[in-house]
């Protein structure tokens, strides 16, 4: 699943430990989730949605829109 | 700026790495086949089984051990958990990575410690096969309490990937174990025994939880 996580952390000019710190995972997670590697639980999502004020859908993209 | 998995001082991190543990099997293995070869142990009767369960051992120790180490200092603990980190460790992931190590330290103790027992002790009496295994059970216990503090402070992309580990393992081995037993049965395969399964269990697992780790980038 492909996501813009990546840019919405660069636009805030956050590490990748800074949002790890921020959503309470390990920065490998954030780092498998950028690169598509890992997608996340719906809580997670949920959190990273909430974190940067954006409905999911606008953050994560399974292809199908 | 955080670096990526391709960035020269992750690269730097690993070869030195790679450096460190070729240092340390070198010198062990050097000095395990000078023990042999003046015949202060005898290894003749060990199985395939034995060799490769104190294989697994020595890796799962030492890794456990340089771990170990590595968490008293924040500095290198940051770097060992994870080289792109510019940042020291802090006190919860330094106790988390501490636990996971003494796990894996405990998990190469408790798997060599039979083969070690008979090796160091032929004929092996039955006092002394007592207390190593009421010492196995000891530390067993003591691993399974490790074991549950860290999944419970794992994030969820570690849980998934253990549970990804156990689910290949089972399906995988558990058609293994079928098709050998019934081989078996009809007298086509040697048997196995006991340990011959715990070891190629643990083989196999190590080896899929590697993959699993490589496929999300951990490695």
């Amino acid at each position: 699943m492909k996501n813009r996580l990546k840019v919405l952390r660069a636009e805030r000019d956050w590490s990748q430990a800074d949002l790890a710190d921020r959503l309470e995972v390990s920065r490998q997670t954030i780092n498998a989730l950028e690169t598509g590697k890992y997608d996340p639980s719906l809580p997670l999502a949920f959190k990273i949605a909430r974190l940067f004020e954006q409905p999911i859908e606008s953050i994560f993209d399974d292809g199908q829109a | 700026m955080t670096a990526t998995s391709s960035s020269p001082k992750l690269n730097r991190a690993r070869i030195a790495q790679g450096v460190a543990g070729l240092i340390v099997g070198g010198g062990l293995g050097y000095l395990i086949g000078r023990v042999i070869k003046q015949g202060r142990i005898d290894v003749s009767d060990l199985t395939w089984s034995d060799n490769v369960a104190v294989l697994i051992a020595v890796m799962l120790f030492v890794a456990g051990t340089v771990l170990v180490a590595a968490t008293f200092s924040k500095r290198l603990a940051a770097r060992v958990i994870d080289p792109a980190s510019d940042r020291p460790a802090r006190p919860a992931q330094i106790v988390f990575y501490r636990q996971q190590a003494v796990v894996l330290a405990l998990s190469g103790v408790m798997m060599a410690a039979p083969v070690v027992a008979r090796v160091l002790s032929q004929p092996l009496s039955g006092q002394l096969a007592a207390a190593v295994m009421a010492a196995i059970v000891g530390l067993f216990l003591l691993q399974t309490l490790l074991n549950l503090s860290v999944w419970t402070r794992a994030d969820e992309m570690i849980r998934q990937m253990v549970g990804e580990a156990g689910a290949v393992c089972f399906w995988v081995l558990q058609g293994a174990l079928f098709l050998w037993a019934a081989a078996e049965k009809l007298e086509l395969v040697p048997a196995l025994t006991a340990w011959d399964m715990m070891t190629i269990l643990m083989g196999f697992y190590l080896v899929i939880s590697s993959v699993i780790s490589v496929r999300r980038g951990l490695a």
